[in-house]
């Protein structure tokens, strides 16, 4: 195999899933052949119709799934289970309802034997950077869902992870809200120079966010496009909208899509 | 609850208005009762009235025989229940966390909790003799299955996307364990902690009854014997308050505790 580049932090070679279905007796190919490589600091967001792989190639990457053929390298790394290096963000935010938000962005930590002083300085740097500060000593349901996903992006940064894994995290808030957070986040991985790898299926979500974009096609996913997003930032909705280069890539994407035959949302 | 709820109940005002609310339904109890009594439809024998009652139990208090049996059914029940709990519980969370045993434990504690724990009672008597060793045993034998049922339903919908999430921040089989499983199943454990005491009451009574010479179960069999009826329901009632006194202020507050907190239980037990 060629010498992996140092810069290329990710890399996904020939990752293949086919899921048995019990109910139904029968296979489902879910991925087919997924082969990509992610740079340091790079914002690369997947997006592709509803069931064509996503969030199947994101928990290969984070090793909650094992591919059925190929490999994912993680800074040179075969992954082969879950690792710190690889955190992720969950739609159902995933935060420990025992834990007050304070001890839930400590976790990761903790399970370092970080002590606890230094544990508080991070905490408080990642709850201040999410906007929760206030909110330390509460425990999740006692948040709005916006700060539940605040809460749970600081759990994962604060544990500094090699790529921050994304899937849908802001498809259970309002769009006003979705939009505030969306626009944080990219301030937030910009400052912190944090690899991330998205997962959507809505483009301009993807467009927003990415420096990259990878389309996938209908089941099973195969890469039908990877569109470098030229975009100024840091970026702005209220600007982005009116760019006609932002127009430019979600029509782009839009129609690659389209012509795998697959139907998928432009709208957030 | 909203703070100015919260405040309220913890003025005077508050907290006898409270106070009144609960015991308003047993009044009414009470009052139907002696209504029903004082109509004379039945002997005294078969339908004691309150004050009937009422005198028997301050003659049984100042005697001290019901303290004394009531204190010997406790120490069954507690005995009872923590022997049951401690083989319950290590027992539950080793099915649950492991297939082999659960493979292996699944059909025996299937085909044993069809049976009721005062079907033990003939055992209990062979094995122990008649006595709280008796009692204790049955009572171990009704407590351990609500216990175990309750803790492997709360290991087996722990959501998954909580242990992913704290293995993505690098939790190993242990930290799941540690900080996912025990806190998560905490709830089920204290619902089937309660249930356990409940069940475990059960058997109590109906263990002294028969496999006994000394408790409130058997206090009300011997009263029996005897035609003293007001002393039977002296007997009941005392078992009755006793769970509604442990339940009020020991089972619920904890279970509230770790449920209310933790807002797996948004409403419904807080006002109880
Ligand atoms: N555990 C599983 N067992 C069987 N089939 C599965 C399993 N998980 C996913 N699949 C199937 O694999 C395919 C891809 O699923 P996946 O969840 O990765 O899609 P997705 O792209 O994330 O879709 P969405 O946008 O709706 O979230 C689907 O057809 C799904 O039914
Ligand atoms: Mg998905």
């Amino acid at each position: 195999m060629m010498k992996a580049d140092v810069s290329e932090i990710l890399v996904a070679r020939e990752v293949s899933k086919t899921y048995f279905d019990p109910t139904f007796g029968e296979n489902v190919h879910a991925l087919d052949g997924i082969s990509l490589s992610i740079r340091a600091h790079e914002f690369v967001s997947v997006i592709g119709p509803s069931g064509c792989g996503k969030s199947t190639f994101l928990r290969i990457v984070a090793g909650l799934d094992r591919p059925t053929g190929g490999e994912i390298r993680v800074s040179g790394n075969k992954v082969t289970g879950p690792g710190a290096d690889r955190g992720m963000v969950f739609q159902e935010y995933a935060l420990l309802p025992w834990k007050t938000t304070q001890a839930n962005v400590e976790f990761g930590l903790r399970l370092k034997g970080v002590s606890r002083k230094e544990r508080a300085r991070i905490s408080r740097r990642f709850i201040e950077l999410v906007g929760l500060s206030g909110f330390e000593n509460k425990y999740p349901h006692q948040l709005s869902g916006g700060m539940r996903q605040r809460a749970a992006v600081a759990r994962v940064l604060a544990n500094n992870p090699t790529v921050l894994l994304m899937d849908e995290p802001f498809a259970a808030v309002d769009a006003m809200t979705r939009q505030r957070l969306q626009e944080e986040l990219t301030v937030i991985t910009a400052t912190e120079r944090t690899t991330v790898l998205f997962v959507t299926h809505a483009i301009d979500e993807a467009v927003f966010l990415s420096d990259r974009v990878i389309a996938l096609s209908g089941r099973p996913g195969r890469i039908v496009a990877d569109v470098d997003i030229d975009l100024p930032r840091p970026r702005q909705w209220s600007e982005l909208v009116r760019d006609p280069r932002f127009q430019h890539y979600r029509d782009l994407l839009t129609a690659k899509i389209e012509r795998t035959g697959a139907h998928v949302e432009a709208h957030p | 609850m909203t703070t100015t709820l919260a405040r309220a109940r913890w003025t005077p005002l508050g907290m006898t208005w409270k106070l009144a609310r609960e015991l308003f339904p047993f009044a009414v109890g009470v009052i139907a009762w002696q209504l029903l009594s004082s109509l004379n439809i039945w002997p005294p024998v078969l339908f004691p009235s309150p004050l009937e009652v009422l005198r028997a139990f301050i003659a049984d208090v100042g005697s001290g025989t019901l303290l004394v049996n009531l204190g010997v059914s406790l120490k069954s029940l507690g005995l009872g229940f923590l022997v049951g709990a401690v083989i319950a519980v290590p027992l539950g969370y080793l099915m649950g966390l492991n297939r082999a045993s659960r493979d292996f434990f699944d059909p025996l504690v299937n085909l044993l909790q069809a049976i009721p724990g005062l079907a033990w009672i003939p055992f209990a008597i062979l094995w122990f003799g008649l006595g709280q060793g008796a009692v204790t045993f049955i009572i171990v034998m009704s407590v351990f299955f609500p216990v175990l049922h309750n803790l492997l339903t709360g290991i087996r919908t722990v959501q998954p996307v909580l242990i992913e999430a704290v293995q993505t921040l690098g939790a190993r089989r242990m930290d799941v364990i540690t900080h996912v499983i025990f806190p998560a199943t905490l709830p089920n454990l204290m619902t089937g902690v309660r249930l356990g005491i409940a069940f475990g009451f059960r058997s109590l009574v109906g263990g002294e009854m028969i496999a006994s010479t000394d408790g409130i179960g058997y206090a009300i069999f011997n009263a029996q014997q005897y035609f003293q009826s007001a002393r039977i329901v002296v007997g009941m009632l005392a078992i009755g308050i006793t769970w509604l006194i442990m339940d009020r202020f020991i089972l619920r507050p904890i279970e509230l505790r770790t449920t209310m907190r933790w807002g797996l239980m948004r409403d419904g037990l807080e006002n109880t």
